[in-house]
């Protein structure tokens, strides 16, 4: 008699601390996820303004900065830089906008003005001057960015890689 | 399997017969509903640690950014306004149980020899609820938090002597910034729960030393034959209590809405400071300790008080439990919780009667809901109070009252030489003024403009058609427009107002393009231009105010009525160059209050 009384009083506080835990466990993982549910950090336009068509020299690989706003959680950043990407002009006039990193580990690549080439110092890839892999670890070509000229602007993409 | 695995962890560990240990205390004289509230209060203490831990990851302690962190976990977070509202609420219940058990005790007697320790340390856990109590409601940087806790850091600054460095080294500084709020959170989330689960923990190992202090009736028989375990019996009690509170703490929160955030601090305010409802006898004890008594409420009767409870059970030696036998003990108590109620009465009491408090409540909702507004389109690194920067009705306002309050009212609010401008600007309010322009509320006995004797429906029309003139008139009614313009243009308005022709002069105010940006603009640059009063103006001018001021002012004329937006042909050029809500029109708020 005694020992069902208990096994009862066991079983309710089982499940009353169990529908507890539960109750309190829903709300701090749904505030906990948060970043899973919404973007936090994100840049606010689509198409970023890198400069004037002119001045960017036919053939020759230039580094430019990106430069945006940047809504950080409850923050905006007006005119924040925001990375820097390779933009090549071509002869046409169309363009090339290539990631700074590194498509093996993220490294910084440059440009080296002597062997027409991008390096990577980490591993020692390299590229051509249109981002295929000469040789190195690299598993691609080097990721670029979506652009478009719009009145003699260079405007690109820097939210998705390509 | 499984108990293959439970066994291989209960060899390394032993921790089932821990917990076996921890849990088969035996509470002699049985089970009861009596011993809930110290468990109780383990139970908020871990939800306020949760919760507070989760809140951490999204808090930013800076006092530019502390706000806007705030911000987003209450409006931009799932649930982030009801963990806030948990951890709020959580501290007030906190408080309750802990006066709940404190009273309890003193009441059963139970700080008696052997257990004057656990009595001290339930005092200093209470000075430390009180800690956190205080030094969270800084931490979200907001108008009310900022300056309750002014008052709490002014209060340290009149301990003699040492009063002053004691301020300083809590302020972190002269005056209030950024180390003030590292500060208090560095207390609030370290020193107070490190020493809170210090002393909590000497709490319960004395009070499983000592075990439970019963009913002083109960015959010493009873409590010696009747044994319950702890385990399931006691616990379950606790944990139907700690599931009632929990139902009551969401019920609060979402009855509420969750905890308040007021708009940004603004050291350039003159907030009217109100502590946490269980420092407010405090604070009305302040009332009637001035000029050099101020110590006596801010350092002598807390001292005596506290030094009493610290004391008790060295005074109360008694060994009987009978509240008979303690007569003296009780009055003492119970006198000093009849002034703490009495002064928490009084202070409310005051509070809801006061038209300022009153006011700047209103005020204050106003703001915050404003300030959440203006957020949403991002907070300038500068930090939360730079919102209201870019916040031409703010600036307006702001400049409202500056220059234009000493003459008109508004909300009640100001001198009474030229026309009330409560709701100035909307359809009732021209009715108003068309009906009866000698009305106290508008150009009493100095204007000049007859009566017109017209049913309320057609100076509504007459309203609608003058109002539909400038571009932001919210529902325009196209029927209502045509008959009022009937009304106007072949009624006797057009013998002394010009219409049509916005340079046109005549004995009265030109009424093309009534009450619209560019009408108000010249007229509050020149009222006395022939094109409005000309000889017969009393206003002065105010050509003085900058282009974007006189924005800012309109902005906030037309903020008046529910009746006008705000959106103006500027704006809408504006809202051109939006760029993904970056430039976006901050002044187009539809500000609705919450009332």
């Amino acid at each position: 008699m005694e020992n069902n009384r208990r096994k009862f009083l066991k079983i309710v506080s089982h499940s009353l601390g169990g529908v507890l835990a539960a109750g309190i466990a829903a709300p701090l993982v749904g505030l906990g996820i948060h970043p899973w549910l919404k973007e936090t950090v994100y840049g606010t336009e689509d198409f970023i303004n890198l400069g004037k068509l002119e001045d960017f020299p036919i053939g020759i690989p230039k580094k430019m900065n990106v430069t945006s706003s940047k809504m950080d959680a409850w923050n905006v950043f007006e005119g924040l830089v925001m990375g820097s990407v390779w933009v090549l002009r071509k002869e046409d006039n169309s363009l090339s906008v290539f990631s700074v990193n590194c498509p093996h580990l993220g490294c910084g690549i440059n440009w080296g003005e002597e062997e027409k080439q991008f390096l990577c110092p980490c591993h020692e890839g390299i590229f051509d001057i249109n981002g295929k892999v000469v040789s190195g670890p690299a598993p691609r070509s080097l990721y670029s960015y979506e652009t478009k000229i719009e009145n003699d602007n260079v405007l690109v993409n820097y939210k998705k890689l390509i | 399997m499984a108990s293959k695995f439970g066994e291989w962890i209960e060899d390394r560990t032993g921790l089932s017969k821990l917990l076996k240990t921890a849990l088969d205390e035996p509470v002699h004289g049985g089970a009861k509903w009596s011993y809930v509230f110290g468990s109780g209060l383990v139970f908020l203490f871990i939800l306020q640690a949760v919760t507070g831990i989760l809140m951490a990851s999204y808090y930013s302690p800076s006092s530019t950014a502390a706000w806007g962190s705030v911000y987003y976990l209450q409006h931009k977070t799932s649930f982030g306004w009801f963990v806030r509202g948990l951890h709020h609420y959580g501290s007030s219940a906190m408080m309750i149980l802990a006066l709940v058990h404190m009273f309890q005790v003193f009441i059963f007697g139970a700080y008696k020899k052997p257990r004057e320790l656990n009595w001290i340390s339930g005092v200093i856990l209470l000075l430390c609820l009180a800690g956190f109590g205080l030094t969270g409601y800084l931490l979200p940087w907001d108008q009310k938090g900022y300056w309750a806790t002014q008052v709490a850091t002014n209060i340290m600054g009149t301990i003699p002597v040492i009063g002053k460095y004691i301020k300083i080294l809590h302020q972190g500084g002269a005056d209030y910034g950024n180390f003030t709020i590292t500060r208090f959170y560095t207390l609030h989330v370290f020193l107070l729960p490190l020493s809170l689960v210090f002393f909590l923990f000497i709490h319960i190992a004395l009070f499983r030393k000592h075990g439970v202090t019963p009913y002083w009736k109960m015959r010493e028989d009873v409590l010696r034959d009747r044994v319950d375990p702890f385990w399931p019996d006691q616990i379950l009690k606790d944990v139907v209590f700690a599931l009632g509170m929990y139902a009551a703490l969401a019920g609060v929160i979402f009855w509420t809405g969750g905890a308040e955030l007021q708009a940004p601090a603004d050291p350039a305010s003159n907030y009217l400071a109100r502590p946490e409802w269980y420092f407010l006898f405090l604070f009305e004890l302040l009332k009637y300790c001035q000029g050099k008594y101020l110590i006596v409420g801010t350092v002598i009767i807390p001292g005596i008080a506290l030094a009493f409870l610290f004391v008790l059970p060295f005074i109360d030696r008694d060994a009987s439990r009978y509240p008979s036998k303690r007569i003296p003990f009780f009055g003492a108590v119970f006198s000093g919780l009849t002034g703490a109620v009495v002064l928490t009465v009084l202070a409310m009491h005051h509070d809801s009667r006061d038209i300022h408090i009153i006011h700047q409540r209103e005020e204050a909702e106003k703001q915050a809901a404003r300030a959440v507004k203006l957020a949403e389109k991002g907070i300038p690194p500068t930090g939360g109070l730079s919102i209201f920067l870019h916040d031409p009705v703010a600036l307006g306002e702001k400049i409202f009252k500056e220059s234009c309050i000493g003459c008109h009212k508004v909300g009640g609010e100001g001198g009474d030489n030229g026309p009330d401008f409560t709701n100035f600007g909307s359809r009732e309010w021209v009715a108003e003024l068309l009906k009866n322009p000698r009305d106290q509320r508008y150009f009493k006995e100095t204007g000049l403009m007859p009566p017109i004797k017209l049913p309320d429906e057609s100076l509504l029309d007459m309203a609608e058609f003058l109002l539909s003139q400038s571009a932001g008139l919210v529902n325009q009614n196209i029927e209502r427009v045509e008959r009022g313009k009937g009304l106007v243009l072949k009624g006797t308005c057009v013998a002394c107002h010009p219409m049509g022709n916005k340079d046109m002069k005549k004995m009265a105010p030109n009424l093309t393009d009534y009450l619209s940006e560019t009408w108000l603009k010249e007229f509050l640059r020149n009222p006395a231009d022939p094109r409005f009063y000309g000889t017969r103006n009393k206003m002065p001018a105010f050509d003085r105010l900058s282009d974007s001021q006189l924005d800012a002012l309109i902005q906030y004329l037309f903020s008046l009525s529910k009746d006008r937006t705000l959106v103006s042909e500027k704006q809408e050029k504006r809202k051109e160059e939006y760029v993904f809500g970056l430039t976006a029109p901050r002044t187009s708020i539809h500000f609705k209050d919450r009332s």
